[in-house]
């Protein structure tokens, strides 16, 4: 079987068809837009999750250092002792939330596509 | 006024390809399958091996009639199948409308058989797939299945192109 110059073509198109709509319809989908950020209850700001910045929020125990990098959040630092916080690594999706409790700071990313309605402790 | 329908030699070949088509294309529907709706394809064969030896009207004729004897026979005429399956099947004929003339205006890059069966295939499952989310499942959930799809289609149609490459080396070689 010899196979034509077209052939080839085809299959390159095909094959790069296929990994485009693995690359698309596959890839994170589920990344949020905006972070809201909560101090005690009240809400302290709504920020864009894009580019790269650090945010300080004042706590009871003192201040939380909050890293923003092109769609992702986590906490860098927390005067808190246990760092649950900081261990949660970063967060990306929409309704996805860390919190650090003793300090009473919380990040909530809205916007995506939710993975969960609705998640209970 | 009396007209008498002329057969012509063409029309036996294509009704003769047609049955083949439709035998292979219910043979096939028997063989169980891990996803519904979800076939090789190998009636596909004929219509490839129709196309490069008689051309795209020959081709287009037997693909449209695999779809309305086969549903006549298994069932499904005017059903949600049936009409996944013609919408597939004119989706794969307008591009291999479009790749065969492509290949007569431009030969040196022509396809073959097995071009003309792996785009027969990926249009087939993208016409289906359109339809399907348009009509029946307009849901962005159906969406995370298209890669899958589309690869699975890519592979059938290879496969079929490989036999229908075979088969017509041989039968050039026999005549």
């Amino acid at each position: 079987m010899n196979y034509k110059r077209g052939d080839i073509l085809v299959m390159i198109m095909a094959l790069s068809l296929v990994a485009a709509l693995f690359a698309t319809l596959w890839g994170d989908s589920r990344r949020g837009e905006e972070v809201r950020i909560l101090a005690g209850d009240k809400q302290l700001a709504l920020v864009s999750l894009s580019g790269h910045r650090e945010i300080r929020v004042d706590g009871p125990l003192g201040t939380s250092t909050l890293e923003i990098d092109n769609g992702r959040i986590r906490f860098a630092d927390s005067p808190c002792a246990n760092k649950v916080c900081v261990h949660d690594g970063w967060a990306s999706r929409g309704g996805e939330v860390v919190a650090c409790l003793p300090n009473r700071v919380s990040v909530a990313i809205l916007g995506g596509e939710y993975r969960f309605d609705a998640i209970n402790f | 006024m009396n007209r008498v329908v002329q057969t012509t030699a063409e029309d036996y070949r294509i009704a003769w390809l047609t049955a083949l088509a439709i035998t292979i294309h219910i043979l096939e529907s028997a063989l169980p399958s891990p996803l519904p709706g979800f076939k090789p394809g190998l009636a596909n064969v004929i219509v490839i091996v129709v196309l490069v030896s008689y051309g795209w009207r020959a081709a287009a004729w037997v693909s449209l009639l695999r779809v309305l004897v086969g549903s006549l026979l298994a069932g499904t005429f005017l059903s949600p199948t049936f009409l996944l399956s013609l919408s597939g099947a004119l989706a794969s004929v307008l591009i291999l409308a479009l790749a065969s003339a492509l290949s007569r205006w431009l030969p040196r890059w022509g396809a073959g058989p097995l071009g003309y069966s792996v785009l027969a295939a990926m249009a087939h499952m993208a016409g289906q797939f359109a339809v399907a989310y348009a009509v029946f499942i307009p849901h962005a959930a159906l969406l995370n299945l298209l890669p899958i799809l589309m690869c699975a289609a890519l592979i059938f149609g290879m496969l079929s192109g490989m036999i229908a490459a075979a088969m017509i080396s041989r039968i050039t070689t026999r005549s």
